[in-house]
């Protein structure tokens, strides 16, 4: 499904501030596979989520999807079958357009967008019956602004725009981070939800040691832009938040305590 | 102030709406600070005039100024999206090269339209008086061209072009190209700005190379001008706002230029000076409107 093939990423070649944020890192990941990723702060995570996505093209090394070599496909050509949420619970809608233009926005993906009404009466009802989903309340609100809502609620509808056509792949970018723990963990419940009822590929980025051992099927830690650890099936099950952590501090010394990993 | 001088305004006002209605669309909807309009509107005029002279049907050099300006404005976004030049870069190099093209399109400064048939002049000549002639005229394009742009908005690409000035990522996300989503927008602004620039040349009776001259201060002294009055939530609101706008700003001037201070009154070439405290005094506005609690949230 996603072959992550030796992979390089320089930021700032050639000057002093030049940075391999991603030092070849190969990752094979079978269809309907949830993966979550782990890593010290820098350590290369969300650069890698975005060479997957294609905000970033590689220096070295191909991504392919579906066997088909996308290392130089755009971002947004990529979104047809792609999709991503970010920490930053605000990136994901535009808050000026109202619920139900976002909604619309989303439902064009990988489709070409031409000159008919961006909001059509008749998907009204589908927009409402997912919003339902969310139980937030949104079904009501669909003419309210998303710059209007909560953090949690945008996650919670930028979760639902990503997943709304449905895509091949979901990227998630320590996407509760920014949550308060009661919304984090809707958010979470959510994101689960969407993941097993559509069998997506997922990739999911996470601080929370328990969560990258509790939830999918795979776990990969990433350390200063390489891949250090890569665990599925038994091997995994076995694994504790402890080991994980003694992992960590040999990887990268005192410092992962110091950066409060836990 | 007069009735005469009203009439004046408003006619302005209208015309120059049709304008702003472009700026709106790169400033405000796409937050891209296109500054080429002050070389499109001239071009628009350029264009309409030198067909006219050449006697080309009035309505004809129209559409063939918008497709100039579109045309223009295209170069400016593609400046900005496949060369990576600033956006404000990009429209000043536009609007530069403008300049020269403008002269090569008129082949002088200065093209007068007396005695020729314009779009006014057929109104005219059912008997109407001049000034109400121009101002229905002009009323109803800018109404045309409000109408178009609310529906414009509403649309697939429309919803794009909006999230884009809003939030790039979120419009890549979803699989739009923000690069075309900036071409679609800055062509129709400039678009937008020559039609207004045909027909300033059509209603005054002549083109000149310089009457692009602070053409975008006016737009945005109009925008804003519309949100401190009408508020700009909501498409439907800002696009009415802006027309407003727009003729309140004219009014605003034709009254500033009634002034007498001491023994000095204003002259048009203060224009400039008035639009910029114009402009000051509505950037206050919203400031103060959220200050004493009238914007909520
Ligand atoms: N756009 C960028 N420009 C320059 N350096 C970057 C950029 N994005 C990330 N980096 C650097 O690359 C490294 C990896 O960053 P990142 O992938 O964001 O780490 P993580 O998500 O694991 O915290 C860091 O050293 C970071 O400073
Ligand atoms: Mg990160």
């Amino acid at each position: 499904m996603i072959s992550i093939d030796n992979v390089k990423k320089v930021f700032n070649r050639g000057t002093v501030n030049e940075n391999w944020a991603v030092k070849g890192v190969s990752l094979d990941i079978k269809q309907g596979s949830f993966v979550t990723v782990i890593g010290g702060n820098g350590s290369g995570k969300s650069t890698l989520l975005n060479l997957v996505a294609g905000y970033l093209k590689p220096d070295e090394g191909r991504i392919l999807i579906d066997d088909e070599d996308v290392s130089n496909v755009n971002d947004y050509k990529r979104a047809s079958y792609i999709g991503i949420v970010f920490q930053d619970p605000l990136s994901g809608t535009a808050k000026s357009l109202s619920i139900e233009e976002n909604l619309a926005i989303a439902m064009k993906r990988g489709k070409k967008r031409m000159f008919g009404m961006g909001v059509k009466s008749r998907d009204r009802d589908f927009y409402r019956e997912q919003l339902r989903t969310l139980d937030l309340g949104l079904e009501d609100r669909l003419k309210d602004k998303a710059g209007l809502l909560s953090g949690g609620q945008r996650q919670a509808l930028t979760l639902l725009m990503a997943t709304l056509v449905k895509p091949k792949i979901l990227l998630l970018d320590e996407h509760t981070a920014a949550l308060d723990p009661k919304t984090a963990d809707k958010i979470l419940k959510l994101t689960i939800k969407l993941v097993n009822e559509n069998n997506l590929t997922a990739m999911m980025v996470t601080h929370n040691m328990k969560q990258a051992l509790n939830l999918g099927d795979r776990t990969v830690m990433m350390q200063l832009g390489k891949k250090v650890l890569d665990v599925d099936g038994e091997e995994r099950s076995k694994l504790t938040v402890t080991d994980l952590l003694e992992l960590f501090s040999r990887e990268l010394g005192d410092e992962a305590y110091d950066a409060g990993m836990l | 102030m007069s009735l005469y001088a009203f009439f004046g305004a408003v006619e302005q006002g209208l015309l120059f709406s049709i304008m702003a209605l472009g700026v709106f669309i790169t400033f405000r909807a796409l937050d891209f600070p296109d500054l080429s309009v002050d070389g499109t509107f001239p071009m628009g005029a350029a264009i309409s005039a030198i067909l006219i002279f050449n006697g080309v049907n009035p309505w004809i050099t129209i559409a063939i100024a918008v497709a100039g300006g579109a045309a223009a404005g295209a170069v400016t976004a593609i400046l900005n999206t496949r060369f990576k030049i600033l956006n404000l870069l990009a429209g000043i190099l536009t609007m530069i090269a403008l300049y020269s093209v403008n002269l090569r399109i008129m082949g002088m400064p200065n093209v007068p339209l007396l005695g020729f048939d314009t779009v006014f002049t057929s109104l005219e000549n059912t008997g109407m008086p001049a000034y109400m002639a121009n101002v229905f005229i002009l009323g109803i394009v800018a109404l045309l061209v409000g109408a178009f742009l609310i529906w414009f908005f509403h649309t697939e690409v429309g919803l794009a072009l909006r999230a884009t000035g809003d939030n790039m990522k979120m419009v890549k996300a979803q699989g739009a190209s923000t690069n075309r989503m900036i071409l679609i927008g800055v062509a129709l602004a400039n678009g937008l700005v020559a039609l207004a620039g045909a027909l300033a040349a059509q209603v005054q009776g002549f083109a000149d190379v310089s009457m692009g001259i602070g053409t975008i201060v006016a737009g945005l002294a109009s925008i804003i001008l519309g949100e401190a009055l009408i508020s700009s939530v909501g498409v439907v609101r800002a696009v009415i706002g802006v027309i407003i706008g727009s003729i309140a700003y004219r009014i605003a001037i034709a009254m500033a230029l009634t002034i007498k201070i001491g023994g000095v009154s204003l002259s048009p070439s203060d224009l400039n000076l008035i639009t910029a405290i114009l402009v000051v005094i509505a950037l206050m506005f919203p400031g103060l409107r959220s200050k004493i609690g009238v914007v909520g949230k």
